[in-house]
């Protein structure tokens, strides 16, 4: 199965170890991601703006290419993604040329061909959850995670605005705890499973990005946690790096590893460890699962 | 040749402003049949109408046309005006230069322009409409009330108080509604089942009041004066007649289940009533969790009745009533709170709506007015109350305001600190909202006298760490997130219409919004009528309100009941059909499309008694003037008076090129 | 209508005619006065008790005597006032809007909606978006140019004798 595949800008550069362990996954589960042939930056907070037509060209014309991808001999009609951002914005891109005729007619003369809101857009758990199946997925682990107490950490840009993006319960979310189950590990519940980690105001307000990083760290302790699995490249960047780089902010709080959902996919589907590559991580993991035994 | 005389109205300046009324009033001297024209500033005035009476008269006018306001407004006005001078008053008609012309067009060229064809529209019509004889119509001088809660009870007994006979029909097994599960009201804190238990007594000894409970409006047939609904009683499994209210059987009840009245969170009985001033005070079987109608065994409170009243086979009675007039007071319910897993509701315990804190602060309640966590029965020290949930939230909840949170989230304070005296409460709000009479003084007596907090900002989240709740807010006045460590949220949830407020409205053929709260007749002037006559409406049904104002409304129902049951008959509007028996070919498609049955097939004979031919009739005291038969009618022979082919025809003729 | 309201082509206005029921849209357009919402002035509105008392040939004479287009509006499905009014309304319509096709009458110009009492927004939508599409597809001439060509037929009839 070829599921045509976004990458936005972050996945080949600043998150490559997000893709790259995705990649493997995607292998070992029998489908793989199709790069889309032309593509360009989804806009990222542009649509966020008020009103901004021109915002919503750019991941539009994102879909229109998808569309394109989608529709050649031997892909799946669809599009998936693994940047949250990215996801978000193109699911609300999807939403206003479905809800609102007048921005779809605005926007669309922009474009050079016409968009008709026609895309299907999956997250790559989607993808997991309702292309695959979580039983196929079982059935392909070949290392349980057994032991491992995870908390899944959604972020925001999965969740809100509910009713334009969709992607589970904004507060009561099951699709990352089901896979997280189908690898074996022991989920945690915590209560800033959906909180900001401060996202972009990185640039412009470390203290607050420091203060809201430490918000989710510290619940994910309080809850039992051993480490917390995240989906989105700024949260990884901004949860993982605050602990030393503001370490100030989290005063005693153990050091808490974080480490990408698809990394933990990958290890559960037999990639070897010592393949994976935590460069990025201010904090590693490895020490952590070396401990429990999974290298 | 027609007579008709054309008064183009300025309304002040509400039409003159944007419509060039001397104009229009000139041009109309050119239009056929039209003998006199004039422009006038306020012609629903006094002057205005006695003005219209002189001209009719001195010019012996046939037909006026009043180029001025909605005809909903005041075609009666000038109909009435025109029948004293002696013109009949379907020769009267209005061309609505204003709700749908003045206030609409800014530029008075354009606005000039239609006003010119509406009212040169409506002289055309006008030079076709008959003369016709107002219909009269017994009335049934008796009343009937949906909904037994405060409005309701209070528009029984003030239509009582006269000797007219009221029906009330309560969906619930007891009078009470909303009302009687509060603990204490504001601005007062009357205790609640102090003051209403009184009402509910007398309503249900007062000899003019027949009250069923447990009871459903199922139909309605007929019109104004002349109602007949259909009920159905459903079945309590108690023979209600018999029951003394002993509560023998309630105490005996193996089967437990919670307690809808207290919000889910006490406990009850299969066999119950709803609390324990219920009137009436007959316990019901809910056969949905009784073990008999589940298992076929136990059959306790059988043995254990005294008088022998418990009947397990007991059926829905369908009851029909004769009234006049009907009041609608339904109430209301809270908003559902699935949508905002925001606060935790149904996730944590401890976060509880308001109804759910009244039984608490209730001293019948289930914690006899203890205030209690759900969740381990210890006494909260920080009480958090937030208000608008729901309420004034166009993307999650509602667009409104409810009108009561901000009183009783108040008031809940003080409940609360006078049972906890040395407890915390703090209230998140937007704005309060405190405009009845000593209802800012109350508030400020919560701030002042009791020491509640008050936060102006939102609530983003609630959750819950080591058995606390943290409530994560924001203080706009000092411009910092505020986040306080509680031991119960109450969030004051929006006031919503009844669930299946839109079947019931259906049923009676009465208007409701968007909200499904129904539509009153005029949002100023006409706040307790509907557009269908005969039918009224008070309290929550009609909009979020308050106690005083439900009352308010029950009272002003009932004078407006009074007001029409105390008509020896009522006249009706001749806009009805009427069958042309030379040309009918009684294929009966009208008899079929009538959607009240006003119509009938009579046999026409001769001398002889031998059948000629059978032809439609129309029973115009049933006929309610809507027209299908016309439209339906194959040989054109039954009309529709005051809507005939020929005057939409020459409605439409005048706006041709 | 008056000389003023459909001159050239040039200052062309479109004319649209509304079929309304006296308890539903009637109201809603009221309460659209009420609240000063301002919308196109295209429209003249013909009350009626119920959108069941529409005869189709009150359409096509309207058309026939220069409407550009025509609306009908009335309460929702289940709120009508006479309870079953629009219903009929609705189910002459889907019986009667093949056959008005078929005499070539251009639906683009007939439209129909289920306005309340208490949708006054609804209105102003509705009668600002129909004039706009009038506007767009300009006036209806067909007919006028039907009758043209009926009084030339009259006329070489009358030649002939």
């Amino acid at each position: 199965m070829n599921i045509p595949y976004y990458p936005g800008c972050t996945l080949n550069t600043n998150a490559k170890d997000l893709q790259q362990c995705a990649e493997y996954s995607a292998q070992a589960l029998g489908f793989s991601m199709v790069e889309l042939t032309d593509w360009n930056c989804c806009g990222a907070s542009l649509p966020l703006t008020d009103n901004s037509s021109m915002g919503y060209a750019g991941p539009a014309n994102v879909l229109i290419n998808a569309k394109e991808e989608g529709t050649k001999e031997g892909n799946e009609d669809k599009l998936t993604t693994l940047c949250a951002v990215c996801y978000n914005v193109l699911k609300r891109t999807n939403y206003a040329f479905n809800n609102d005729n007048n921005k779809l007619d605005t926007v669309n003369s922009l474009l050079e061909t016409d968009y008709k809101g026609d895309t299907n857009v999956l997250h790559y758990l989607e993808v997991l959850r309702d292309e695959i199946g979580y039983d196929k997925v079982k059935e392909k682990v070949t290392t349980q995670l057994k032991g491992l107490k995870v908390a899944p950490y959604y972020g925001c840009f999965l969740l809100r605005p509910h009713n334009e993006v969709g992607l589970d319960d904004p507060y009561s979310p099951t699709i990352f705890e089901g896979l997280l189950e189908t690898l074996g590990c022991e989920v945690v519940d915590f209560s800033h499973k959906g909180e900001c980690c401060g996202s972009y105001s990185a640039m412009t307000n470390p203290e607050n990005v420091a203060n809201c990083s430490f918000g989710v760290v510290e619940s994910a302790v309080a809850a039992g946690a051993d480490i917390i699995a995240t989906t989105c490249p700024l949260c990884q960047f901004n949860l993982d790096g605050n602990q030393v780089k503001q370490k100030s902010h989290f005063g005693d709080l153990d050091e808490m590893p974080i480490i990408y959902f698809t990394q933990l996919l990958s290890i559960a589907l037999g990639k070897d460890i010592n393949s994976i590559s935590f460069d990025s991580n201010s904090i590693s993991p490895l020490p952590l699962l070396k401990e429990k035994g999974f290298v | 040749m027609s007579r008709t005389g054309v008064f183009v109205c300025h309304c002040g300046t509400n039409i003159s402003a944007t419509v060039d009324v001397v104009k229009v009033a000139e041009e109309m001297k050119n239009q056929p049949g039209v003998v006199y024209t004039e422009d006038y500033k306020f012609m629903c005035s006094a002057p205005g109408q006695g003005k219209l009476k002189e001209i009719i008269e001195e010019n012996k006018l046939d037909s006026v046309v009043i180029a001025a306001c909605s005809p909903h407004m005041h075609e009666k006005t000038f109909r009435n005006a025109s029948e004293a001078a002696g013109l009949n008053a379907f020769k009267v008609e209005m061309a609505n230069i204003r709700e749908q012309c003045s206030w609409v067009h800014p530029d008075k060229a354009e606005g000039t322009v239609k006003s010119l064809d509406l009212t040169k529209k409506m002289i055309e019509k006008v030079r076709n409409n008959e003369e016709l004889e107002k219909i009269t119509m017994p009335v049934t001088k008796r009343a009937l009330i949906v909904g037994g809660g405060i409005a309701g009870i209070q528009a029984a007994l003030d239509i009582a108080a006269s000797g007219t006979e009221v029906v009330i029909v309560e969906k619930s097994s007891s009078l009470g509604g909303h009302m009687i599960q509060l603990s204490e009201t504001f601005p007062t804190l009357d205790c609640s089942q102090c003051i209403m238990t009184p009402k509910m007594v007398e309503a249900s000894l007062n000899p003019n009041i027949k009250i069923y409970t447990y009871a459903e409006v199922e139909a309605l047939d007929g019109f104004v004066g002349n109602f007949r609904l259909r009920i159905r009683k459903k079945a309590k499994s108690v023979i209600e007649d018999e029951c003394t209210g002993c509560g023998i059987c309630i105490e005996k009840c193996p089967k437990k289940v919670p307690n809808p009245f207290e919000m889910g969170l006490g406990m009850t009985k299969s066999i119950s009533v709803p609390f324990p001033q219920a009137v009436p005070n007959v316990p019901v079987i809910d056969r949905d969790s009784c073990i008999y109608y589940k298992t076929g065994k136990c059959r306790v409170c059988e043995k254990v009745c005294g008088p022998k009243c418990i009947d397990f086979e007991q059926k829905d009675e369908i009851i029909y009533e004769d009234v006049g007039a009907i009041v609608v007071a339904t109430g209301y319910d809270t908003m559902p709170l699935d949508k905002f897993g925001e606060y935790g509701y149904g996730k944590f315990k401890d976060v509880i709506d308001g109804l759910t804190f009244e039984r608490m602060a209730s001293a019948a309640g289930y914690t006899a007015g203890e205030i209690q966590r759900p969740s381990d029965g210890k006494v909260p020290e920080t009480v958090v109350f937030i208000q608008c949930v729901g309420s004034r939230d166009e993307s999650k909840g509602v667009s409104y305001c409810s009108k009561i949170c901000c009183m009783y989230s108040a008031k809940h304070t003080m409940l609360y600190r006078h049972k906890v005296h040395h407890g915390k409460a703090h209230v998140f709000y937007m704005d309060i909202r405190a405009g009845g009479k000593n209802y800012e003084e109350f508030v400020r007596r919560a701030i002042e006298e009791d020491g509640a907090q008050y936060h102006r900002g939102r609530v983003s989240r609630v959750y819950e760490r080591e058995g606390k709740l943290i409530v994560k807010g924001a203080d706009t006045i000092s411009g910092k997130p505020l986040t306080i460590e509680a031991d119960m949220v109450v969030l004051a949830t929006a006031m919503t219409a009844r669930k299946g407020a839109d079947k019931l409205a259906q049923t009676l053929g009465i208007s409701y919004d968007k909200y499904q709260f129904y539509s009153e007749s005029h949002p100023k002037l006409r706040p307790v009528e509907t557009n269908t006559a005969g039918i009224f409406l008070a309290g929550a049904c009609q909009g979020p309100k308050d106690v005083p104002e439900s009352v308010a409304q029950g009272s002003a129902a009932a004078s407006k009941v009074l007001g029409l049951l105390s008509q020896e008959t009522l006249q009706r509007e001749p806009i009805t059909a009427e069958v042309n028996e030379a040309n009918c070919i009684a294929c009966f498609d009208c008899l079929n499309i009538c959607p009240y049955g006003a119509i009938t097939s009579k046999e026409i004979k001769d001398r002889d008694g031998n059948l000629i031919k059978e032809v439609a009739e129309v029973n115009p005291g049933v006929c309610m003037g809507c027209g299908l038969c016309n439209a339906a009618c194959r040989s054109k022979t039954i009309e529709l008076r005051g809507f005939l082919d020929s005057q939409i025809f020459a409605e439409i003729n005048s706006l041709a090129a | 209508m008056s000389e003023e309201s459909k001159k050239t082509e040039k200052e062309w206005k479109p004319r649209i005619i509304a079929y309304v029921c006296n308890w539903c849209t009637y109201g809603g357009a009221d309460l659209a006065g009420t609240s000063r919402k301002t919308y196109d002035a295209s429209v003249r509105v013909i009350k009626l008790p119920c959108t069941g008392r529409i005869d189709p040939l009150f359409l096509i004479k309207a058309f026939e005597r220069g409407a550009d287009s025509i609306l009908v509006s009335g309460c929702h499905p289940g709120d009508c006032h006479y309870n079953t009014g629009n219903f009929h309304a609705r189910r002459r319509w889907t019986a009667f809007r093949d056959l008005l096709e078929f005499s070539g009458i251009d639906m683009r110009r007939l439209h129909f909606s289920w306005i309340s009492a208490a949708e006054a927004v609804k209105w102003v939508d509705v009668v600002n978006d129909v004039s706009e599409k009038t506007k767009e597809l300009g006036p209806y001439d067909e007919f006028q140019r039907i009758n043209e060509r009926i009084e030339e037929y009259d006329g070489i009839f009358a030649q002939q004798g």
